[in-house]
């Protein structure tokens, strides 16, 4: 999907389609199923599968527990899915631009670049767990609970480090609030009827629920 | 004791062709900023994954120092990391420059003391083989001076030295230099000082001049200099 304000608007109302009812989750998985490269949209298996697995523990001491614990794991799974093919297809600065494109060039701005930092975070952090982990296999060490606290803190300031790098940075250019921009985006008649079809995830989950 | 490599090692999206051979002595790869040193530093340290043959003949241990010391922490105090490499905090931090600091949280320390410590605890390992990826970056002149000291030290061993430096560098045994994501060893030292394309300021200066050194330290470039002087 080439236009960032229609694949979001979809991954919300496929999203909430899916957790609203089981009719909107088999809805949303199909959506998924017929209109993104499926699996290959996944930009990070392991970390994806780790999640499904906590996910599904969650789900069956629920469901032993005599919850619903089932019927969580089949809303969770399309939303994890739909949030894993979202990401995997977001160009950089498109929440800059759909966040000033919705809110405006003062506050808009303020909240796109916020969450262009927070994704810019979360690339790095996963670039210092790939350097700690390096750090541990050369001095021979195992994963343990006793220098878990000291690796999380070693990500932790490295990340906010670079937070204060970054805010001294936006300083020095002169930035106090809000930001010039001129967002455009390209719009196919391929993402219009593909966020029309995900608009009908809802609406027949809230059908199948009343 | 011999390092082999034939190999394609990948990471994030970018693959490095590497073919060379290295015995004991110290080892320069140089090549610009991106140019996938790192790559190969960790190629060889076996942290990354990679398509060949990566041999050892009479590699007993190896160490790797990586370009950024906050990776290395593990501890939560100065003499806790030390002895996270299983050495005596007693011997290793006067060698760093950081007595008196033991109880200090390593996060705490500038990036250069950091620095400093990280490769006062690599060097004393001692290891077969040592892997530096940029072990001058973050360091002062002094601190490099002592670098180059260290690395010199290491008689019979295989040092890996994997750096831009353009300032201060060691005596070295071979040269060799990435570029367009191909390794190019380019032989012993004297010989292949001519070839290297990278020669610091210093070195491309004096070879200008007609000075033909012996080494790359700027000892020996100075030493050549003052003989085509007379």
């Amino acid at each position: 999907m080439r236009d960032p304000r229609l694949r979001i608007l979809s991954t919300i109302l496929l999203s909430a389609g899916a957790f609203i009812s089981p009719v909107g989750a088999v809805a949303a998985l199909l959506w998924w199923a017929l209109f993104t490269p499926r699996l290959k949209a996944v930009p990070h298996p392991r970390m994806l599968s780790g999640v499904v697995l906590m996910i599904s523990a969650t789900a069956i001491v629920s469901e032993l527990t005599g919850g619903l614990g089932l019927l969580y794991l089949l809303r969770m799974i399309p939303i994890l899915l739909i949030a894993a093919w979202a990401f995997s297809d977001r160009q950089e600065s498109e929440l800059l631009d759909v966040s000033v494109w919705m809110m405006g060039k003062r506050t808009g701005f303020d909240i796109g670049l916020m969450a262009e930092m927070g994704l810019q975070g979360l690339r790095m952090i996963n670039q210092d767990i790939v350097q700690v982990r390096q750090a541990m296999e050369i001095k021979g060490m195992k994963p343990s609970v006793r220098n878990l606290v000291p690796l999380a803190a070693n990500i932790v300031i490295n990340q906010l480090r670079r937070t204060e790098e970054t805010a001294k940075l936006l300083t020095v250019r002169g930035y106090s609030a809000g930001g010039e921009i001129e967002p455009t985006f390209l719009t196919e008649r391929r993402d219009l009827l593909l966020a029309v079809l995900a608009s009908a995830v809802p609406i027949l989950s809230l059908l199948a629920h009343w | 004791m011999r390092a082999e490599l034939e190999l394609m090692a990948s990471r994030e999206g970018f693959s490095l062709r590497c073919r060379a051979s290295y015995g004991p002595g110290v080892h320069l790869v140089s090549g610009a900023i991106g140019s996938g040193k790192t790559t190969m530093a960790l190629a060889m340290a076996g942290l990354v994954p990679f398509d060949g043959d990566l041999r050892f003949e009479g590699v007993e241990s190896k160490v790797m120092s990586l370009q950024f010391p906050e990776y290395h922490v593990t501890a939560a105090s100065v003499d806790d990391e030390v002895r996270s490499w299983g050495l005596d905090p007693g011997e290793v931090l006067p060698r760093a420059g950081l007595i008196g600091r033991n109880a200090v949280d390593p996060f705490k320390l500038s990036r250069g003391q950091l620095k400093r410590l990280n490769l006062a605890c690599v060097f004393a390992l001692d290891p077969d083989l040592l892997i530096l990826d940029e072990p001058f970056s973050s360091l002062d002149c002094r601190a490099k001076a002592k670098v180059c000291q260290a690395i010199g030290s290491r008689d019979g061993r295989i040092t890996m030295l994997f750096s831009h430096e353009r300032a201060m560098l060691p005596r070295v045994t071979t040269l060799s230099q990435i570029s367009d994501a191909e390794l190019e060893p380019l032989g012993a030292v004297p010989g292949s000082i001519g070839r290297w394309a990278g020669a610091p300021p210093y070195l491309r200066r004096a070879l200008e001049h007609g000075a033909r050194p012996r080494n790359i330290a700027m000892d020996d470039v100075e030493e050549a200099l003052c003989a085509t002087r007379g």
